[in-house]
């Protein structure tokens, strides 16, 4: 540790000339657009861009989807990745190879995978030649809501290894004593696995859940895909709504849209980080 | 520092150790299964590339057909093995290469800016100790869970004042100061041992000098990670250039333009698809084990 340094200032200097240009000084003044009118004389208005965002229906539609989507996507990769982890483990070196291959789908572009998910999801691709031979209908894939399948399917399929090796690493560092000690003591399968794994990965699991749950987000890079910039209502998300509302330079609208989006995610991170503090009280 | 060693150094004895056991077996047979399905996509996109143009455009008109009593084939095997597509999109039209081009560029700049920033920031937030350097950190944790969604609305009107919208710098700039890849690399460094860059201290190297010759080398596993994780999402990118340049058709990189290409001439998509999977792989090969190293030997709570 070096202290009392005062080259730190300058190792910092680009890297947070850059985080207060891009990031934190346009978050702050975006406030200023989404409570000001926006017209020529440029007034006051208070809340009142807020109140009119928030009883636009695709607005809310907007919202509604893009909280529908995430939810579906971040705990089926939650715990998905935390499953496959503990497989992994179970094999000991020799889920190497395993590992690996589940880490593959979250370098490919999803845009070059779309085509293929478009033929497998096809009226008379292979998914419904699945469902006809358990005895069940054909569907409508790529139409109405049955849309969201493919679109999260593809999401999960793409981002399920990154959270996989973060809790596969949580999990090897668990000491391996712990569970010699408790095997001594008598503690059964149940008793190891909630009394010393869970504690021990709590913390981690926490992260993958905050990280999946953002990034679950930017889903609206496979609905782009599929769906274009005008979708089908069940998959029209918060993004389709900014980025037409950018595109007609309404930036009052985009910036409240934005503000009480956040407002939602701070509500649910809060309540994460609370559970994360009542879990392992030791940890910070 | 005595857990670090024993979490950092490879498990491999053979012997009563390595059996797995019935549990085991079954993760083995389900994880294979698991692996060869999350395959299938990646391999039959690489085979359907070499489809002959004319075959692989009829099968994809077959898409779309709502007969109940119709199936649309899984092929397996081209009539004859084919280049002609490769040919096309990389000789005889442009289009596609110049978006691949874009991409490249793209993915280019922003790794190389973040290689000048990010390092260096990590460094400063690990080991140095000055005043406020907790609060930094933490608002850099809350930048990091900013949906892109909430960071996008003021930045457009930032670049916008800055004029650097509808230019490449929009896309380039703001991801080179990413937060996600600070905390990740800044979670690393704290985890190195303090006698490391002691001894260098001791010897009179400096700050810089323990940054260059100490730090970046020990940190190898970690920056691969950063590397390839990095690449993966601005090969990917989406949201930004849609945003930050919708005035520029001409600007725009592969990732947003592609499924425009593979719907105007359905023949070469394939081919295209398989080219622009095959940089992410090559990185892929060469990172794969930095990427489960670097976050293994990370500090990640």
């Amino acid at each position: 540790m070096f202290r009392k340094k005062k080259i730190v200032f300058l190792l910092l200097l680009p890297g947070l000339l850059g985080l207060l240009a891009f990031y934190v000084v346009p978050f702050f003044g975006g406030i200023y657009f989404s409570v000001m009118d926006g017209t020529f004389e440029n007034q006051f208005v208070g809340i009142d861009n807020y109140v009119r965002v928030f009883q636009n229906r695709m607005f809310q539609l907007g919202l509604k989807n893009t909280w529908t989507l995430s939810l579906m996507c971040a705990p089926t990769i939650w715990l998905l990745s935390f499953l496959l982890a503990a497989m992994l483990k179970t094999l000991k070196e020799r889920s190497t190879t395993f590992r690996n291959l589940l880490l593959l789908p979250y370098l490919m572009p999803s845009s070059a995978m779309l085509l293929i998910w478009l033929i497998m999801f096809d009226y008379g691709g292979v998914w419904n030649r699945l469902a006809v031979a358990l005895g069940y209908e054909r569907v409508l894939w790529l139409e109405g809501s049955a849309l969201r399948f493919p679109i999260v399917l593809l999401y999960v399929w793409k981002n399920l290894g990154f959270s996989m090796v973060l809790f596969s690493s949580a999990l090897s560092a668990v000491h391996p004593s712990l569970y010699e000690y408790a095997s001594l003591e008598g503690a059964g399968w149940w008793t190891q696995a909630f009394r010393i794994t869970l504690p021990q990965v709590w913390p981690t699991a926490f992260l993958v859940f905050v990280l999946a749950w953002v990034n679950a987000f930017k889903i609206f890079k496979e609905v782009y895909f599929i769906g274009g910039s005008y979708p089908a209502e069940e998959i029209y998300t918060l993004q389709h709504y900014m980025n037409n509302k950018f595109s007609r330079l309404e930036y009052q609208d985009v910036t409240s849209a934005a503000y009480m989006f956040e407002l939602g995610v701070m509500v649910l991170f809060a309540m994460m980080y609370l559970s994360k503090a009542v879990r392992s009280p030791s940890e910070s | 520092m005595n857990d670090r060693k024993k979490r950092g150094r490879r498990q491999v004895r053979p012997g009563r150790e390595s059996r797995i056991g019935f549990s085991g077996g079954i993760s083995y047979v389900l994880l294979l299964c698991l692996c060869l399905l999350i395959m299938v996509p990646i391999l039959f996109t690489f085979l359907y590339s070499f489809f002959p143009r004319g075959e692989m455009e009829a099968y994809l008109k077959l898409r779309g057909n709502y007969d109940k009593s119709v199936w649309l084939d899984i092929l397996y095997a081209p009539s004859q093995v084919s280049l002609r597509q490769y040919y096309k999109i990389l000789i005889e039209n442009p289009t596609y290469l110049k978006l691949f081009c874009n991409s490249a560029m793209y993915t280019g700049m922003i790794l190389l800016g973040q290689a000048a920033v990010i390092p260096l920031t990590a460094y400063a937030l690990s080991r140095f100790i000055f005043r406020g350097r907790d609060t930094l950190f933490f608002l850099i944790l809350i930048l990091m869970i900013l949906p892109f969604q909430v960071t996008m609305a003021p930045s457009v009107i930032m670049l916008k004042w800055m004029g650097l919208l509808d230019t490449v710098w929009a896309v380039v700039l703001p991801s080179c100061f990413s937060p996600f890849y600070i905390f990740l690399l800044r979670q690393f460094m704290v985890t190195l041992p303090n006698e490391l860059l002691e001894a260098g201290m001791v010897d009179g190297v400096g700050p810089i000098r323990g940054f260059v010759h100490v730090v970046l080398p020990v940190c190898r596993p970690i920056l691969g990670a950063a590397l390839a994780l990095s690449f993966a999402d601005n090969w990917n990118m989406v949201e930004q250039p849609l945003v930050y340049l919708s005035g520029k058709p001409d600007l725009q990189p592969l990732s947003v333009m592609f499924n425009q290409i593979s719907t105007d001439s359905a023949d070469v998509a394939f081919a295209g698809a398989a080219l622009y999977i095959l940089p992410a792989l090559f990185v892929y090969m060469f990172f794969q084990e930095d990427i489960v190293e670097g976050i293994q030997l990370s500090e990640l709570k």
